[in-house]
């Protein structure tokens, strides 16, 4: 008796529960992602994850437009000097951080000075800065060395960009990561928990101020409609798919290419392509072993590559990626076809021969790959029996991520090693333009275009010289582009405000359902 | 039965000790170091190698290890790196997810493992055993991923009765409800480990069956059912008792599988997921738990052998 009475109240609050859930859930977003990010600081992490998410806590002085030009976010303009090196940017007045507290220019100011020590990207604006000053309450004045064209871009890309913090926050901060209770930003959701493996929740900020104008790309107006946003770890596919048909989710990031068809021609699921494409890169070593200036050896493997294979078994269908050798995707500004001659020759013999003529001798080439991306790995073992057909021999070594991200830090462990990179609106930003960066290309050519490239401001000049960078990028071959990969999302019907596309990471300001 | 109690519980400090320096030898000595994956792709050499001292991972190792093994004795798991939060609280988050998964995936053991066993014994050799023998092969043979996808494609996708993944703490909205989200999972796991303890039973009441002591009882002419529970089957325990020990600690270590399958945020995902990000406090934390908790059980196994075969004497 008493055991069916226990039975009956189960069911009961079971049926009440679920109800109630789904009453309540017309208030969330529930969006099923492939992991947790390594943490939600904006300014020194540049996992795409964490971008996803904080970009609606935390906001920069400018954003991109749909048509990825920079617009103002929370400056409300600025003034150039003729000479370029003088910036007077005015910052909105009466924007509210998540602690109460309204944004001034000392909080832009240590905002600017943590990013350009410490940030991701930091470095490639603050190179160039002679000095940042607060010149009022609401301005803020760089002061730079030289001219540097891409300065709004850079401050507009907020992927391990200037996020704007609480001065009190940047207090003592470094390149470490900052604490989720310093996660206070202007952004029309805030942090509310991090709940290990299970979900990070962001609610509605009630006081945000909103920027002006039509909603543009990530510019314009944003309206905060869902009560919360609940991002919630599902590594599994399968799961995110059969979770979003079930209806436990709204929307599910990074559906495999092979099932693309099938869920495209499904009513119950709406697909979202993501407007930026990633791009798998091999990068070479510049600093030691048998690639090292040995540029002629390099186009001789570059040669050897037909990249449709490599896209073809990673990837699969068509609609997913294209064999475009230029570093942006076409239609976009930055698209040059210069240098794109020898992006997927696929001459096998006359590799062979080439690599003679470089003086290669048969030595092993360490080739590093990652087998938590599955994409790496399937072309990295295309490439290498293609390379092997070729007469190189390849030792290819295959780690886990974190083991690769170690490795390469180490110039003699490694020749080659594959990642991958996201869409990116100035080239600039592209990580083989960084000299820093593993692979370490720094030649004095590079160098020299890549100077005027940063002092120019006229925008036909810089795609000119862009242009003859990635000529030389072909000619040197720091690193090798496999193709445009267009990830897709999936989400429900009901939601309202999606578009057919993603500019670069989805946003839910301005989505219902 | 005290003193035995106490002689064990004494006997596992020497092993933990043993097991907690293998495993900090262990982790530490995988490439990959957290510095550089916290930094991520951008740091230079110099701000990963700072980090590394702040995090005083540049001491010997021998030195840090007894520095985290002096704040272990005082309770302290020390801090994840990646979630900014005491290991004890990240495990405690997780411990929710896997006790509950584990005793709920129990009962289903319980429940299907036990009466199909005692029924193929006493059935054997005919159809019935020869169904539910095959029924055991063919649920332990199914990948655990592919019978989870399925329950979810036919029972969340489909007739929409149980939710597809995920689970809402018992303190969140929900309370009670939210074991809903377990019953899947459950099933998933249950199914290989049922047909395991269908195995176990059948094969102990067989072997229990041919002993003397039942022959004698059937004999006097006791009815049959009450041979089978109370003679066979109840000596048959002794074995499937140790079986139920080590499958519970199992179910709370090995399930990540249907803890990725299924979104679970249980330990066996915590503690793979604390590999590939090298949070070496929580991996250390996770498995220091499990091993502790696999030599309870051990104990607790040992003290139940008492309860059930009045033969065994604790010395």
């Amino acid at each position: 008796m008493k055991l069916s009475r226990a039975i009956r109240s189960f069911a009961l609050a079971t049926a009440l529960t679920t109800l109630s859930t789904s009453v309540w859930a017309e208030g969330v977003l529930r969006y099923a992602t492939v992991g947790e990010p390594p943490s939600l600081d904006q300014q020194v992490i540049t996992s795409d994850l964490t971008t996803t998410i904080a970009h609606h806590i935390f906001e920069g002085l400018y954003t991109f437009d749909a048509s990825n030009a920079p617009v103002p976010l929370l400056a409300s303009g600025e003034t150039v000097s003729e000479d370029g090196k003088t910036i007077v940017i005015s910052l909105r007045q009466g924007v509210k951080f998540h602690n109460g507290e309204e944004m001034t220019s000392a909080d832009v100011l240590a905002s600017l000075k943590r990013w350009g020590e410490f940030g991701s990207r930091g470095s490639l604006l603050f190179d160039h800065v002679e000095s940042v000053e607060a010149t009022g309450d609401y301005e803020i004045t760089l002061n730079l060395k030289e001219p540097f064209g891409p300065w709004k871009n850079l401050m507009a890309f907020i992927n391990g960009g200037p996020a704007i913090y609480p001065a009190s926050v940047m207090d003592g901060a470094t390149k470490e990561p900052i604490s989720p209770d310093n996660y206070i930003g202007t952004g029309p959701y805030k942090f509310g928990s991090w709940d290990p493996n299970r979900k990070i929740e962001l609610v509605r900020f009630d006081d945000y101020v909103s920027p002006e104008g039509e909603a543009d790309g990530y510019g314009g107006k944003r309206v905060a409609e869902f009560d919360a946003l609940n991002f919630l770890p599902v590594p599994d596919a399968g799961t995110r798919i059969a979770g979003l048909r079930a209806g436990d989710y709204d929307y599910a990031e990074s559906i495999p290419g092979d099932l693309y068809a099938e869920l495209d021609a499904d009513e119950n699921v709406t697909t979202i392509l993501n407007g930026g494409p990633i791009f798998g890169l091999v990068f070479m070593n510049s600093k030691v072993g048998p690639l090292k200036e040995n540029f002629a050896l390099r186009r001789a493997i570059q040669s050897a590559l037909n990249k449709t294979p490599a896209l073809q078994v990673a990837i699969g269908p068509e609609g997913l990626w294209r064999a475009n050798g230029s570093f942006a995707p076409e239609g976009n500004v930055w698209y040059s076809e210069s240098g794109t001659e020898n992006f997927s020759a696929g001459k096998t013999e006359e590799a062979k021969s080439a690599a003679a003529e470089s003086g290669y001798n048969g030595e092993p080439i360490k080739f590093m790959v990652s087998t938590n991306y599955p994409f790496h790995y399937d072309t990295a073992i295309v490439y290498t029996k293609q390379l092997a057909q070729a007469g190189f021999n390849i030792d290819l070594q295959v780690y886990d991520w974190a083991t690769l991200i170690e490795k390469r830090a180490q110039p003699d462990q490694w020749d080659m090693f594959f990642t991958h990179h996201g869409f990116v609106p100035d080239p600039i930003l592209i990580s083989v333009m960084n000299d820093t960066y593993p692979g370490w290309w720094a030649t004095p050519e590079k160098q020299e275009l890549k100077n005027r490239f940063t002092a120019s401001s006229d925008e036909a000049e810089r795609q000119e010289i862009w242009s003859e960078i990635q000529a030389l990028i072909y000619e040197q071959v720091p690193t090798m582009k496999t193709g445009d990969v267009y990830t897709y999302n999936i989400a429900s019907p009901k939601l309202q405000g999606m578009g057919e596309a993603t500019l670069i990471w989805p946003s839910f300001w301005n989505v219902s359902k | 039965m005290l003193a035995y109690t106490a002689k064990r519980l004494l006997t596992l400090i020497p092993t933990l000790l043993a097991a907690s320096a293998l495993v900090f030898l262990f982790v530490h000595l995988i490439p990959g170091d957290p510095a550089s994956i916290l930094l991520g792709d951008t740091a230079t050499a110099e701000e990963v190698a700072q980090l590394t001292r702040e995090m005083g991972l540049d001491q010997p190792l021998w030195v840090q290890y007894f520095v985290w093994l002096g704040n272990v004795l005082q309770g302290d798991l020390g801090t994840s790196v990646f979630f900014k939060t005491p290991v004890l609280s990240v495990i405690a988050a997780g411990a929710e997810t896997s006790i509950l998964l584990a005793c709920m995936t129990m009962v289903w053991i319980v429940l299907i493992g036990v009466p199909i066993g005692v029924l193929s014994a006493t059935m054997h050799g005919k159809w019935v055993d020869q169904v539910t023998s095959g029924g055991a092969m063919l649920a332990a043979s199914i990948p655990t991923f592919w019978l989870g996808l399925y329950l979810i494609f036919i029972f969340s996708v489909g007739l929409g009765w149980f939710p597809s993944s995920g689970f809402p703490s018992l303190s969140d909205d929900g309370g009670l409800a939210n074991l809903r989200y377990l019953v899947l999972p459950s099933l998933t796991l249950a199914a290989p480990n049922a047909a395991l303890i269908i195995r176990l039973v059948r094969a102990s009441m067989l072997d229990v069956a041919r002993e003397d002591h039942v022959r004698t009882a059937r004999a006097k002419g006791l009815h049959p059912a009450n041979v089978a529970i109370k003679h066979v089957f109840r000596n048959a325990l002794i074995a499937v008792a140790a079986a139920f020990g080590f499958t519970f600690a199992a179910l709370i270590s090995e399930a990540v599988v249907t803890e990725t399958v299924f979104s679970l945020p249980g330990i066996g995902r915590l503690v793979v997921q604390s590999i590939l990000r090298r949070d070496y406090p929580v991996i250390q934390g996770v498995i220091l738990v499990i091993v502790v908790l696999y030599m309870v059980i051990n104990l607790l196994v040992d003290l139940a052998y008492a309860r059930l075969d009045p033969r065994v004497s604790l010395k």
